[in-house]
């Protein structure tokens, strides 16, 4: 490692110099490419020259970070210099660190070197060091997060050791406090590989694949072979076949195609997964190439969110995410992979320090929020089948297809509105509000009480009509709202004061 | 966290199930918010009767369902300026008290929002060209989260500065980070 100089300012890892232009280069290989062929046909020679200036650039540009970036630790603040031209302080108070991240490409996994973001609770910024080495992100992580746990209102002074003995230099953070106390951490949750069963049903992968798929199509009509004729003349060869025999292959290869992608996206993304607890922090690692590692102090741990996709329910599946304040991208971290219901709600139990809100039974919203969920339910019924009564209508449509969307629709939304209405309700815990949403993919949203900001009471005029009213509890956790949908006002006015009485009984009404 | 944001408030009787209701607001806003909504109403009102209206003669031909549509959008727009201003002065009301802000606004939707002073992150007011006309002001109160903002709408200028000034007060004396 580097060794801090006398005002303590150190740099990053010095195997950065290797990394860092290999990082441009790679960014700046298709410009450069194209760069080349495109001069090199102009002229009509090759210029070994102009290829040395074209790489030298980006080597220079990548060595820059390192060359410019110094961070240092006073007694209270964390500060970053960074910058060639435009030079920038950046500063974070140890005592308002939340969140340190640790990622490692596979190129710095190869070099033990690990990118280090550091997250405040205040606003969303976060400070970022690419990189160091992996013991020093590790001590630095633990040193950031224990300061942050502590919030010492006036901390001891920290004296940077200038020391000249060889040992002193693997550990960068030496004070003359004490070290945080060692307990070792508790596991909340390891990856199992039984759960690869459900990587299939999970399909948040899909629309990055459908992405994919996209940007080929549009490739593809560049292509040589994909004009009209060639398409018709394909399409007479298909037809020529039996056609289901051609659709029911194109779906078995889709399917086929689709177990491989889901299965090794989630072994990329869940490798060697672990959750766990230490020093009053949680602490998530996973990743097969990139490994990444998410440590958010427990206290900013403000809810838990279960969700159960269509799909996925099907199998009894679930997702486990945290709703957490000051980490950045929205605070919703998901922190298991899809896996067994059981298993989400036993490690939700866990983080949240409460066994009821992810289990018991939600209280129902009555009959009024059922006919709501009814209603709503029937909306793409009574459009599709009016839209098709306009064209029997009108536009000389024969008289079936209003009549069967009606019959195949109707009893569909009735069935739908039944299900999102049982996944309605809410559930008041000594610490927790918990809200299950009206819809058919069912998610639970647990959020404690002192996570609680604030109230809105929201009526629209048809919710007016039925006595019933949205609560939503605001919150700077996860995506800052708890939204306890359809629930008769006098109960939603209730529960808000039940949960906040120091904000909510002095405006009661009279009795 | 949560020792800094209920320390110091009273220990509270939690309701009985009979008394599970808000009161109104103590305030209602300025009586020349009628006067502001009517007049930004009549201005969208134009605006939208002027851009159907523009639609309507560039057809090629008009059919009585077109006029009947057109007669109808300028209906609504109008009914909307007249009615609009004085159900909306009926509905929004506001008190700061000396721990919470407590709104109640809207006119066919209706929504009631508590913020409470300890949480509360920055107090702004702020004047529209209209607004300003008519000298009123309105105050936004915004807490830690996105979804929690609080708005007084169309307050006396005056009043609106005495408001902001007390409000800056109250929640400067209030430590932590309020998430």
């Amino acid at each position: 490692m580097t060794r801090p100089d006398e005002d303590g300012w150190q740099r990053l890892d010095a195997r950065m110099l290797l990394i860092g232009p290999l990082d441009t280069l790679r960014q700046f290989a298709v410009p450069v490419v194209i760069a080349l062929v495109g001069i090199s046909s102009s002229r009509g020679t090759f210029d070994p020259g102009l290829l040395l200036i074209m790489l030298a650039v980006p080597v220079v540009l990548g060595l820059l970070p390192w060359l410019t970036t110094r961070y240092r630790i006073t007694d209270t603040q964390f500060q970053q210099r960074r910058g060639l031209l435009s030079r920038q302080q950046l500063t974070a108070p140890l005592d308002r660190v939340r969140s340190v991240d640790l990622e490692s490409s596979l190129l710095q996994r190869a070099l033990g070197l690990a990118k280090v973001k550091i997250g405040t609770g205040v606003d969303e910024t976060r400070i970022e060091l690419n990189a160091l080495s992996l013991a020093q992100a590790e001590e630095l992580r633990r040193f950031l997060l224990a300061r942050g746990a502590a919030a010492v209102p006036a901390p001891p002074p920290v004296v940077w050791t200038q020391s000249t003995d060889n040992q002193a230099s693997d550990v960068p953070f030496r004070n003359n406090r004490q070290p945080p106390p060692d307990d070792p951490p508790a596991v909340l949750a390891r990856i199992d590989w039984s759960w690869l069963r459900f990587a299939p049903f999970s399909l948040g992968r899909l629309a990055i694949v459908a992405g994919a798929v996209g940007v080929l199509a549009q490739w593809g009509e560049d292509l040589p072979f994909l004009d009209a004729e060639h398409i018709d003349a394909a399409w007479r060869w298909v037809t020529g076949f039996a056609l289901v025999l051609v659709v029911l292959a194109t779906l078995v290869v889709a399917l086929l195609a689709w177990l491989v992608i889901s299965v090794v996206g989630y072994v990329v993304q869940w490798w060697d997964l672990r959750l766990t607890r230490e020093h009053g922090t949680i602490r998530l690692a996973a990743g097969l190439l990139t490994t990444r590692s998410t440590s958010v102090e427990e206290a900013r741990v403000r809810g838990v969110e279960l969700v159960e996709p269509v799909l996925l329910r099907t199998v009894n599946g679930a997702e486990l995410s945290t709703l957490a304040t000051g980490v950045g991208e929205g605070g919703v971290t998901k922190v298991l992979p899809p896996c067994p219901r059981e298993v989400c709600q036993e490690v939700g139990q866990a983080i949240l320090g409460a066994p009821r809100p992810l289990v018991a039974a939600l209280v129902p919203h009555g009959p009024a929020a059922r006919r709501r969920a009814h209603v709503r339910a029937q909306r793409p019924a009574v459009v599709v089948t009016l839209g098709l009564l306009a064209a029997t209508g009108f536009a000389g449509w024969p008289w079936w297809p209003p009549v069967v969307a009606a019959l195949v629709l109707v009893p569909g939304g009735a069935a739908a509105g039944e299900v999102a209405y049982r996944n309605l309700g809410h559930l008041l815990t000594p610490a927790h509000l918990t809200s299950g949403d009206p819809a058919v993919q069912r998610r639970r949203q647990v959020l404690e009480r002192d996570g609680v900001i604030g109230w809105v009471i929201g009526q629209s005029l048809f919710q007016r009509r039925r006595g019933l009213a949205t609560l939503t509890a605001t919150t700077a956790a996860g995506k800052e709202r708890v939204a306890v949908r359809d629930l008769p006002l006098e109960q939603a006015v209730r529960l808000a004061a039940l949960v906040t009485p120091g904000a909510v009984v002095p405006f009661l009404a009279d009795p | 966290m949560s020792g800094e944001t209920s320390a110091g408030l009273p220990e509270v009787d939690v309701p009985a199930a009979d008394r599970a209701a808000l009161r109104e607001p103590a305030h209602q806003v300025d009586p020349r918010a009628v006067s502001l909504w009517r007049t930004t109403a009549l201005v969208e009102a134009a605006f939208v009767s002027g851009l159907a209206g523009v639609g309507y003669a560039l057809l090629p031909e008009r059919p009585w369902w077109a006029t009947l549509a057109l007669a109808l959008l300028v209906a609504a727009a109008l009914a909307r300026a007249v009615v609009m201003p004085v159900v909306r002065f009926r509905i929004h009301r506001w008190e700061v008290t000396g721990t919470a802000v407590f709104t109640r606004s809207g006119w066919l939707s209706r929504e009631q929002r508590i913020a409470p002073l300890s949480r509360v992150q920055t107090v702004d007011s702020h004047q529209g060209p209209i607004m300003r006309l008519y000298h009123l002001a309105t105050i936004t109160v915004t807490t830690a989260s996105a979804a929690g903002p609080v708005r007084i709408d169309c307050l006396d200028e005056a009043l609106a500065r005495r408001v902001v000034a007390d409000l800056t007060e109250i929640t400067g004396a209030t430590e932590g980070d309020a998430t």
